[in-house]
């Protein structure tokens, strides 16, 4: 379980500061899958950011309980000048995984065969998230923090990603960023919607994506 | 207790995971790889010693030969001007790695000061080995001495990395001063001389600097009675241990206010 304890964000704008949210307050529970609506802009990352222990909120806590990603998307968490396998390595070294097991699984789940010997840097976004979406399966989280670009790629790697995120993952918990009502609607139980400088939790995901189109 | 125990097992993970990766964006796995860090202390002391030896002659100092102080001081000087740079923004530079939680802000700084430090060390050991058996260098006479100075002097540099990587996220003008703070420094180094070769006036305030009183131990050390060490052994811990505490506090709130991209 995670659960945030009344959550507020805010960044230096200017003189002043922006306001992402305040005061936002839920939990969630054991394979819970949770959207996160928003326009450009409005806090989606920065929460998942949150959640994730990457940034830390400005008032507010959160309890983690559960095992959490790093937030997968199209970039952080690498180190671009090191090549896809040493990079395989440092993420192995520092969740004390086995490199050996981490190798065999990304070769072959991210498909990017020899590319994996050169540096990030050189990597298209897509193929940054096809590596960081195959380390953090190989690893094992109990809650998956995913920004943005959920089923990236051609047909095939979507259709891989589904199976072992919805299938044989089906049971572990997911915090899901998405512009996309169809992608929420069809994955998540419930869903946060940031606007405005505030934040709100809706129980149910038509209201949800009604109050998101109302923004 | 359990709990304690585990994070600190992450810690010492995770650390050792950053040391490796510095080690390879740093120098890669070509030719000499890691062996590197030890290459620019080496040439510093070596060379300096080389130039000095011809530009001094040879030292009226009870046998104390231009090279072999030259190497004593510049090994530690180059310690503490490595950490300074790489003190400098060294979270903003890291921060892509903030992405995974169990990395904290205190093991980019820790990371990388055990780099310098062994890096250092193991210049050290390869001149002084080099010297000796030149016989230029007389075998350490108190490796007590050398050991505590050594250990005091890394104490002061690792307070003062800890202060420094936080506040120069602060404040950016901190990275314009730091280039000729560090040369007005050099005096109070302890890396030039020895307090007895001073005036007794200038011996009487250089041992507030935790530097010269490091040096002074380290080189008692390494020289024996043919030097007479000034220095005041508890003035590095009053210096460093309050550093290391604020160094601390501003690393715990600077935390708070991070963006990472």
């Amino acid at each position: 379980m995670i659960r945030c304890h009344n959550i507020s964000k805010s960044y230096p704008m200017g003189h002043g500061r922006k306001q992402v949210f305040a005061g936002l307050d839920f939990t969630i529970g054991r394979g819970e899958r949770i959207g996160v609506l928003g326009r450009n802009g409005a806090g989606k990352s920065t929460l998942i950011k949150l959640i994730g222990g990457v940034e830390l909120p400005d008032s507010g806590r959160i309890e983690q309980k559960m095992t959490t990603s790093w937030p997968l998307g199209f970039g952080g968490g690498f180190q671009g000048s090191l090549t896809g396998y040493d990079n395989a390595r440092f993420i192995a070294r520092i969740y004390g995984a086995n490199y050996n097991d981490i190798s065999a699984f990304i070769e072959d789940f991210s498909e990017l065969g020899r590319q994996l010997k050169m540096p990030i840097k050189t990597y298209s976004s897509g193929m940054r998230a096809r590596l960081a979406f195959a380390l953090s399966l190989a690893i094992e989280f109990d809650c998956y923090l995913i920004d943005e670009v959920i089923l990236v790629g051609d047909q095939d790697f979507q259709q891989k990603c589904h199976d072992e995120f919805f299938g044989k993952r089906g049971d572990r918990a997911m915090v899901l960023a998405s512009h996309s009502p169809d992608t929420i609607r069809s994955y998540c139980s419930h869903a946060v919607v940031l606007g405005n400088g505030q934040g709100k939790i809706y129980e149910d995901i038509d209201e949800a994506l009604a109050a998101y189109a109302a923004l | 207790m359990a709990s304690f125990r585990a994070g600190w097992i992450v810690q010492a993970r995770v650390i050792k995971a950053l040391m490796i990766r510095e080690l390879l964006t740093r120098f890669g796995r070509e030719n000499f790889g890691f062996l590197w860090m030890m290459v620019e202390p080496l040439m510093f002391a070596g060379l300096v010693g080389i130039l000095w030896t011809f530009m001094r002659g040879p030292m009226e100092h009870n046998g104390v030969t231009t090279a072999a102080f030259a190497a004593s001081g510049y090994i530690p000087l180059t310690l503490f001007r490595h950490m300074v740079g790489r003190s400098q923004l060294a979270f903003s530079a890291n921060g892509g790695l903030m992405y995974h939680r169990q990395i904290k802000l205190l093991d980019f700084v820790i990371a990388r000061f055990f780099i310098e430090v062994i890096g250092s060390m193991m210049a050290f050991l390869f001149i002084s080995g080099v010297l000796i058996v030149a016989g230029l260098m007389p075998v350490p006479a108190y490796p007590d001495y050398l050991l505590a100075g050594w250990g005091i002097y890394c104490m002061f540099v690792l307070a003062i990395s800890l202060v420094l990587a936080p506040v120069s996220e602060y404040a950016e003008w901190i990275e314009k001063i730091l280039p000729v703070t560090t040369y007005i420094m050099l005096p109070f180094s302890g890396s030039f001389s020895m307090n007895a070769w001073l005036t007794p006036g200038a011996a009487k305030y250089l041992i507030y600097s935790p530097f010269v009183d490091a040096m002074e131990m380290f080189r008692y050390g390494i020289f024996g009675d043919m030097v007479t060490p000034i220095y005041n052994p508890y003035i590095p811990f009053y210096v460093s241990l309050p550093l290391m505490a604020v160094g601390l506090l501003l690393c715990r709130k600077i935390r708070g206010r991070l963006v990472v991209e």
